[in-house]
Order: C-alpha cells, then structure tokens, then sequence
C-alpha cells in the first residue's frame, strides 16, 4: 500500500505509455524530422537557417495556398458542424430520421476516388452546344443560362471544392452530435420546458451548451481533416485556377518531379503551425477544468 | 418522446427531407452511373437515364465482299440497328445526318442507290460491282430505349483477385481500427479521468500530431519498419494505421470520457476499485457511443486508403487492398468514368453492409450512452 | 438474384487465388514471323527460384500486356517475376528507394526523376556497351542513350536505364470522310495545316477539339503543343537549349511559339466550346467531338495512346486515321516529338541484369507489338507484327524520324515540366499574355538554381 501511494503519480504515465511510444514514433519523430529538413538543403543536407520560409514567402504559389487554405479553415468547419448539428437536432423527433441520417452519412463511407467521380458529374462543363453531363449546368441551361466552367472561375472554384469536403463530412459532425444530443440527461430539458423555455431557447441556451464538449471535437477533427485535405483538390483541379491549398503544395513538392524535400518540409511546418490556435484553446481548456 | 418541445415539427421535416435528398442526389448519380453503358455515360448526364435518348451515330454497311447480284447489277444489304431500335431519320454526310427519312431511296455517286427503311435494314445497288471493301458510312438517327446494365459491375467484380484484395483489406482493416481505440482508451482515460501535472500539455501536443501530413511521415516510418526487421506486411501496416490514427482516436475519446462525471469515479476508488476496472468497467461502457463513431471513422478511414497500404504493405497482386485492386483494373491515364463508379459502388458496398449488419448492436450503444449518468 | 450472382463471383475470385503461371500468349516456335531464337537463347539461363520485383506505372490493360510479356522471361528462366503497378509510381518509388526498400527494377515513364535516383546513386550503372547497342539498334539511337544517360554520384555521365516503349506525340487525328466531306485533304506542311484552319472556320465549322484537363496532371497536353511547336519554328537546336536551359523560358522565341498554340486555342471560332472550354475539357473526353454528327470539330493533336478513349468500335484507318503534325515548308528535317519508358536496375540481383537482356532480345517488343498499343524504335523487330495497320504507320514515323526528340517537360525540373509549365499554360489559355505567363515560368526556375 505504501509503496502504491508513493508511486500514484506514476500511473497516469503508466496509462499513457503505450500512446506516448506511438505518438512519439509515428508524430513525433516525423515531426522532428520535417522540422529539421525544413532548415536544410534537401539534396546534401547543409543548414539553411530559413532559406526554404524567405522563399517560400516571395512564391505567389505559396501565398495563395496560405490564402486559399485559411478560407477552407473558415467555411468548411463552421458549415459542416452546422449542418450536422443541424441535421442531428432537426431529426431526432421524426420517425423517419433515421433514415435521413443514413442517407447523410452514406457519402461518408465513399472514397474519394468515388467522391471525384460523383463531383465531376455535377461541375463537368461542355462547351459550345453539346449536351451537358453536369447537373449544374445542365439546370443552368434547363433555366436558359449559359453554361459556367464551374471549376476554372477563381473563388468559386474554391467554395465548390469545399461543397465537396462539406457533403463528404456532415454525416460525421451529425453522428457525433447526435449522440451528444441524446446523451443530455431528459431532467434538464423537462426542467428548462417547466420553466416556459420555447424551442429555440430550449435549443440555443439548453441543449447547446450542453454539448459543448462534442462541438470542439468535431470542429477540430474538421479542421485537422481541412488542413490534410489534398485528394479532393489534386483530383479535380490539380491545383489550377487558383485553387491550391498547402497539402497539394506539400505534395508537389515531394512526389512531383525530382523531390525537393526541404521547400516541401518548410510548407508541411507552416502547415502544422495552423493548428498551434486549436492546441492552445484545448491546453486552455484543460487548464481551465483542472 | 419530447416531441413539440421542438421546433415545429413540419418545418424540421422538410428542412431534414430537403437535407438528405440534396446529400443522397450525387450518391444515386454514382449508382446510376456504374449501371450506365460507358458511351452513354459521357454522352449524357446520369439523370438522363430513364428516358429514350435520341442519338445520331455513324455506321457502315457491309463492304464489297458480301455483295450479290441483283435485279439490275448488284446488291449489297443487310441490317443496321438491333432489332428493339427504331430508326427515326438517316443521312449520308456528318453534317446533314438526319437529311432522309425511313423509307427513302437516295442516289450516290456512280449510279448507286441506297434506301434505309425504319427497322434499319439497308439496300445498296450500283450497276456495276462494288470494290471498295469499307462500306458506304450512313448516320442513323434512333430512339435508343432506357438501358442499363450490369456490365461494369462484373466487369470489377468477376476480375480476378477481387477475393483475396477483400481478404486483404479485412485483414487491414479490423485490427487497424480495434489496434489504436485499445491504446487511446487507456491514454484517453489517464487524460481524462486522472489528475497529474503536464495533462494540457499532452493533450495539446496529441492534437499538434493529429496534422503531420502523412505524406512526410511515410519515408521515416518505413525506413524504421525496415530498420525494425519489419519491412512490409501486415504487422507494418496495422502499426502505421494505428500511430496515424491514434491522436484523432485519443481526442475524440477523452472528450467522450471528460463527460463522465467525476463522482462516479471517484465513488469507484473509494469502493477501491481499480483504474483498469474503473475504465473496463464504468468508463468504457458509458463512452460506446464515441467508440463506435471513432470505429466508423476510422475503419472507414482505412478502408477507403491506398497510400499507406501501399506503403507499408506493398502492391503485388498477393498484397493488393482493395482501393489498389479497383485502382490497377483502370488505364495509367485513368478517366474510365463507368469503371471508376462501379469500382467506387463496390468498395462502398462493404462498409454499408457492415454498418447495416451493426445497426442494431450500434444503436443499442447509442441508446446505452444515451442513459443519464447521474 | 444479383446479390446472389455477385456472391457466387465472390467465392470464384477466391477459389480462383491460387495464381496460376500465365499461359503465353503466342506458343515458342510456332508463329515464325517472331525472334524465337532469342528465346531458344534465354532458356539457357537458369534463373529458377531466384525472385525479381518490378514497379512501375503500368495498369489495366499496359499491365495485362506487360505481364504477358514478362511471362516469356519466367517460362523460359525460371526465375519468379513479380509486377507492382501504381498510378502513384513517383511517389511510391521515392519512398521506397529513400526508405530502403527499393525493387529490383523500376520502371520510369520520366526520365527526371530516374536521373535524379541516379545522381543520389539509387540506380546500378548498365554496361557501356549497352549505351554501343542501343545507339545502333534504336532509330535515332544517340537521343535515346542521352535520354538514358545520367551523371552519377560521382558527376561522371553514365547510361543507367533501358528504353522499352516510346510513344509518339506529334500526331494530328482526324475523321477521314468528314474531312473529305468538307471539301478538304490533309495538309502536309504547317502553313496547309493553319490554311486548313482558316477554312474551316470560314466554312462555319469548328477545326480543332483540344482538352486540357487531366485530374492531378492538368494542363500537360498543352505543353505537347508548345513543344511540338518549339521544334518546328526553329532548329533543334534551339529546343534543346530550351529545354536544359541555356534558352531562357522567356525568351522571345518560347513566347512565339506559346503564341503559335494560342493562335489554335484561343482563337474562339478555331477550337470546340471557345478557350473556357480548352481548359476546362478533359484529355480524355475531348476526342469525342469528332466522332459526333455533326462534327464539334475536325481535328484532334494528341499522342499514339489517345484511340484508347475513342468510342467503342471506331476502327483506325476506316473510322479515324492521323497524319504527322506537318513541318513547315521547305523544312529539311521531320522533327517527332514522342516520350518513352525507361528500365532502371536498382538492385544488384543476376535476374534484374537478365530481364533487361531480355528486354534488348526483338521477341521481347514483338510480343507487345503483336497486341496493341506498342511501339518500338528497335530496328530488329519485324514489323509485320504490329498488332493493327495504324501502330505500322506510326512506326513508320517513328523509325524514319530524322530528328527524334523528346517530351521536354519531361526532361526540366519537376517544378517546372510537371508544375509551373502546366500552370502557366492554364493561365495562358485563360486569358493571360504570353510574356507574362513566359517570365512567371521563368521566375519559378531561376529560384530553382
């Protein structure tokens, strides 16, 4: 008993020691690893200092990845959560909801090979008088509109592209969110109902903070899934039209061609610094609850 | 059960309905697009499908070698369209293709005559022998009837290996996703449900890990695997699976666990319970939800991979998963749509298949998470 | 029923596992239009029970086809051959050579990334008298031992790879009665093929489909336009310091001959669907206009692979045929532009050095030839064995190709031939000027060295 409680402290550690052997072979030594490559010359291995970032930053490529990245940092978690919160509340008093839940989350479960097949059967564009095989512009011309190539118009080509990550990952935010929702234990609603609360207040002052903890999971596992988002966009524009994002530039730097490993490491780390807000907020939280 | 406390049920409906319908659109795009000839996929859009298209194509008669003599010379005929088409308008250049109707009698060069009449059936005569062995080229304009089939669906089915790349994937697969939610409960419970110096720290780094893109990890890891004794295989593949999976398994995991409130816990030490006991015991069972949605999650994850088995357990036929088993029956330079869908709808089918199997057992943890836990 | 069906489809792909050795496709001996000596010769190396790896780009029916050939090497050495095919090769063949792992033989569609493995001494050099054999054997022998020669890690050039499979790009595809129909025969010189343009445009058509789009490689079919068009305005020469850069990118000449493409692309009434369309048109589905009725347009540049994605049951010189995208008059030489494949060792394993006997033995490019979508530039080959009358007549330009020269794209760096090249032409068909989209390039390179 003696010697227990004098080596309590060391069980957490005990607890986590299998996690911390992965976590630091497969995260933290890559991690090392890309950081210091980032700092040398990729063919013989000479320090560098920031050579990569200085170029990196006076490369047009590079800034509009950065821009383009941050925008999907921005709609694609906030839409996606809110639809699957959406989706998860809105069902769960049908009876046929579960159905409608399926529905949302089979995309889930399709690769992204699928999702690039699906996808360019609604953004393909013909030209001249052919017959359209894109839903988009076949409606568009079903209302008289001359068709759009949707993909080569710079913003919106990005925004669709995101269409595609938001219907591929709603139904995960939905799974997730649901089960929080139900997991609300009834006495607090029945309380709040008791009390006259309306729907909507039910929803935004009861329910919602109640779910807190579930809406930081799926948002971050959102934004993680954002900033290694590289299949939807290397498939469907390579990155042209102004549509690069940091992980095709990862890519590019590494597989396409002659392997340049230190640009290609330098834009990894600019990518893994996004997440430092993410990480902050969660030690802030954890601190916070201690 | 708290129905009417919500927001008006008629709205919720339609706002769900039009949700799952705009979500469901582009997967029945793929199903109707494996089930499509593959020259009508790229001819008209999917939606297309159930209606007669009209289509004009080029055919040819037969050539010199089959001629016959007739009335006044010679004869070449024979029939054009299958026998359910219809012809509805033929022409002889690619610019006028639908110049003449079924049944009429056209003059070529030469003295020769050709008449095409609905059911397709053609008759060429000249007055002299024919000699060139190309036949004359006629554009047929036809209703084509609704048609689809299962061709490309056999075509990535019935290809050889598909067994054992679902064999393969299975064997990826199952312990790839049991593998890191085993190690993530332990850390996850440690981070969640003990009180020890460094716990943000930890946890901030564990999300600092989950966006190392896996691009850059693999070299590392495979010279380490190599380095290790081992190389390429199965166990390689399930360890890489579970190191590039295990941040987002921990994450998910302790949030689930730092719900359980801290009473029952601690009530459990005072009855001197152990910590396995606490986690297996009390911890676990409350948090089945989020284990199955990171199960889902990640199974899907890896079933859907190429790149890291590919990696880590190689693409011989022998070692082929099967997103590279439908990946190798297409050309190098891709863009065959009909086999993309169909090679997309099969490895759809598993998933869904064992989602619908685990329903029951699925939501039955649902509903067990759902309990009240004070 | 079908799940039924699919089941029982199940169960055969899996009682089917045990993989039996392929059949050969031709029996030995038998059809004596093909080099069975050089497999009578083979047979004397016993190479049973040892195994040889193979990674590549090759799949679906290339795989199929390849595999077919690697068949003669098993049956008549014994050694076990076995074939990996990813439509990711570059990366996986990086990853595996960095991280220790590499196969025994790669096979390099670029020969960037080869003489990349080489400078970092990934690749085994192959013996001099192979560089002797290939510059006497292959057409336009002395390009195809410099598209294999690489500087070593010692700096010193040496031959490291085996060309197996060229492909020819210089090729213009056109649907014959259409054209007759028009009123108009193939041009023979590049002034008859712009004259052709003109006219057809004049007469209401459309004359050109071009596609640009290719998922994660768009923008490369434009490159083979400005290449095409490099090695026709000016001398080889001028190409050749182009592509290793004594040329700047943007150079005057490279501008004109960028503008020579946009004077096909950008011209609205030149091309099917106007310039939106040339970018945003999949490679692929862009042949397709001259198969439709009427015509979206008349003709169609694009490499010797292209009658893969051809309607089903169009036939090459009844349906469709091609002609040599023509020189301009009074040119002396035929400059062809074309790309080829490139066998490297990278183990020291006696099998890898025996394949790539094999490989220079004609039976190994007469059992591909003889199926479909081959071409060699090996001049001991008997070209009776082509499998279709269309990979004859492209032999044909290929073996009497005065000037053979390569995809250049291929040969600059991979962040200019396979990123900012394909970019800046995207740009370009866009709307953007030529110069600038030349000095863009041009920036991106210098930052390179």
């Amino acid at each position: 008993m003696g010697i227990w409680s004098r080596l309590a402290w060391l069980r957490p550690w005990l607890f986590l020691a299998p996690a911390a052997v992965f976590l630091i072979v497969y995260g933290g030594w890559p991690v090392a690893g890309t950081i210091w490559r980032s700092l040398h010359q990729g063919d013989d291995a000479a320090w560098v200092g920031l050579a990569h970032y200085a170029w990196l930053w006076a490369d047009p490529g590079f800034v509009r990845a950065l821009a383009n990245t941050a925008l999907w940092l921005v709609v694609v978690p906030a839409l996606t959560t809110a639809l699957g919160l959406m989706a998860a509340h809105l069902s769960d008093g049908l009876r046929w909801g579960g159905l409608a839940r399926a529905a949302i989350f089979l995309p889930t479960a399709i690769s992204f090979t699928g999702a690039a097949v699906i996808w360019k059967f609604v953004y393909d564009y013909r030209g001249g008088d052919q017959m359209q095989v894109g839903l988009l512009n076949a409606l568009r011309v079903w209302l008289g509109a001359e068709p759009l190539a949707w993909l080569s118009l710079p913003v919106w080509n990005s925004l669709l592209l995101m269409a595609v990550l938001i219907w591929a990952q709603t139904g995960f935010a939905m799974v997730i969110l649901h089960a929080a929702l139900r997991a609300i234990p009834p006495q607090i609603i029945e309380a709040a109902h008791l009390d006259g609360a309306g729907p909507w207040r039910l929803f935004w002052q009861i329910r919602l903070p109640q779910i807190r903890g579930a809406l930081a999971v799926v948002w971050t596992a959102i934004t993680i899934m954002v900033l290694k988002v590289f299949d939807i966009v290397h498939v469907m524009t390579n990155g042209q039209w102004g549509t690069q994002v940091l992980a095709t530039q990862v890519h590019d730097w590494l597989f396409r061609g002659v392997p340049d490993y230190g640009r290609g490491s330098a834009v990894a780390v600019v990518l893994m610094a996004l997440v430092l807000p993410l990480m902050l907020r969660n030690l802030w939280s954890a601190r916070a609850r201690r | 059960m708290n129905r009417g406390r919500r927001i008006p049920a008629r709205a919720a409906a339609v706002t769900v309905s039009l949700m799952a319908v705009l979500w469901l659109v582009p997967v029945l795009g793929l199903v109707v697009t494996a089930l499509r000839p593959a020259d009508q996929i790229a001819a008209s859009g999917w939606w297309r499908a159930p209606f007669a298209t009209q289509t004009t194509t080029a055919l040819r008669t037969a050539g010199a070698g089959v001629q016959g003599p007739g009335d006044t010379g010679f004869v070449i005929e024979g029939g054009l369209l299958s026998p359910r088409a219809r012809l509805q308008a033929w022409g002889l250049t690619a610019r006028a293709p639908q110049a003449h109707a079924p049944g009429d009698s056209v003059a070529l060069s030469g003295g020769r005559a050709l008449t095409v009449d609905a059911e397709g059936r053609y008759r060429l005569t000249a007055p002299g022998p024919f000699t060139d062995p190309r036949g004359q080229r006629i554009f047929v304009t036809t209703a084509t009837p609704p048609r689809l089939t299962l061709d490309n669906l056999t075509r990535v089915t019935g290809a050889e290996g598909l067994g054992r790349a679902l064999a393969n994937t299975l064997a990826v697969a199952i312990p790839a996703t049991a593998l890191p939610i085993l190690i993530a409960a332990f850390a996850a419970h440690a981070l969640a449900g003990m009180r020890f110096a460094g716990r943000g720290l930890v946890l901030a780094a564990i999300i600092g890990l989950m966006v190392v893109p896996p691009q850059l990890a693999l070299i590392p890891l495979l010279s380490l695997h190599n380095a290790l004794g081992l190389g390429k295989g199965y166990g390689s593949v399930w360890l890489a699976h579970t190191g590039f999976g295990l941040p987002l398994a921990i994450f998910v995991l302790r949030s689930a666990m730092a719900a359980v409130p801290r009473d029952i816990l601690d009530a459990a030490r005072l009855d001197g319970a152990s910590e396995l006991r606490i986690l297996w015991g009390i911890v676990l069972p409350l948090c089945l939800p989020a284990v199955a949605g990171f199960a889902a999650l990640q199974f899907l994850w890896v079933w859907n991979d190429l790149l890291v088995a590919t990696v880590f357990l190689g693409n011989t036929p022998g070692q082929q998963v099967l997103s590279g088993h439908l990946r190798a029956l297409m050309g190098a330079r891709g863009g065959e749509w009909h086999i993309l869908a169909a090679a997309a709808l099969v490895s759809l089918a598993v998933p869904v298949a064992v989602f619908a199997t685990l329903q029951r057992p699925l939501r039955r943890a649902l509903a067990a998470g759902a309990e009240p836990r004070c | 029923m079908v799940r039924v069906a699919g089941i029982a489809a199940l169960v055969c792909a899996c009682a089917a596992q045990p993989m039996v050795a392929q059949d050969l496709v031709f029996t030995p001996g038998e059809d004596p239009r093909f080099d069975w000596a050089s497999y009578r010769a083979l047979a004397q190396t016993d190479l049973s029970g040892q195994q040889l790896t193979i990674q590549g780009p090759w799949l679906g029916p290339d795989k199929a086809a390849f595999e077919s050939v690697v068949a003669y090497f098993r049956a008549a050495t014994g050694a076990e051959v076995v074939y990996a095919g990813s439509d990711s090769f570059e990366q996986q063949i990086v990853i595996d050579t960095e991280a220790g792992s590499p196969p025994d033989i790669a096979i390099f569609p670029q020969p960037g990334l080869a003489a990349d493995l080489a400078r970092r001494g990934h690749l085994r050099p192959l013996p001099p008298a192979m560089a002797d054999w290939l510059a006497e054997t292959y057409a336009a022998g002395e390009s195809w031992v410099d598209l294999a020669s690489y500087p070593g890690p010692d700096g010193i050039g040496r031959l490291y790879a085996l060309p197996y499979r060229a492909d020819l790009k210089s090729l213009v595809w056109y649907v014959p009665e259409n054209l007759a129909e028009a009123g108009y025969a193939p041009p023979d010189t590049f002034e008859a093929l712009q004259d052709l343009t003109r006219a057809l445009a004049a007469d209401g058509a459309t004359p050109w489909c071009i596609g640009l789009g290719s998922g994660g490689a768009t923008g490369w079919p434009a490159t083979d336009w400005v290449e095409d068009l490099m090695l026709r305005l000016y001398p080889v020469s001028v190409y050749d310091a182009w592509v290793g850069h004594a040329l700047r990118f943007d150079d005057p000449k490279v501008i004109a001959a960028i503008e020579g493409f946009g004077w096909f692309a950008r011209t609205p009434a030149f091309v099917t669907g106007g310039p939106v369309a040339v970018a945003a048109t999949d490679f692929r589905d862009s042949p397709h206009g001259l198969f439709t009725a009427p015509p979206h347009c008349y003709l169609h540049r694009q490499a010797s692979f292209i009658p893969a994605f051809f309607p089903d049951g169009v036939e090459i010189g009844q349906d469709v045929d091609f002609f040599y995208f023509p020189a301009p008059a009074g040119r002396a030489d035929q400059p062809v532009l074309g790309s080829g494949t490139l066998f490297a060792l990278m183990s020291d394993a006696p099998a890898g050095r025996a394949f790539l006997g094999f490989l220079q033995s004609p039976l190994a490019h007469e059992i591909w030839m003889a199926q479909q979508g081959f071409l060699t530039p090996h001049k001991g080959v008997n070209p009776d064995l082509y499998g279709d009358p269309a990979l004859r007549k492209m032999a044909k330009i290929l073996q009497s190709a005065t000037v053979f020269r390569f995809d250049g794209s291929d040969l600059m760096p991979g962040a200019i031939g396979t990123g900012a090249f394909w970019t800046g032409m995207i740009d370009y068909v866009g709307g953007k000027d030529a110069a600038a989209v030349a000095g863009q390039i041009q920036r991106v390179w210098d930052s390179l060295d």
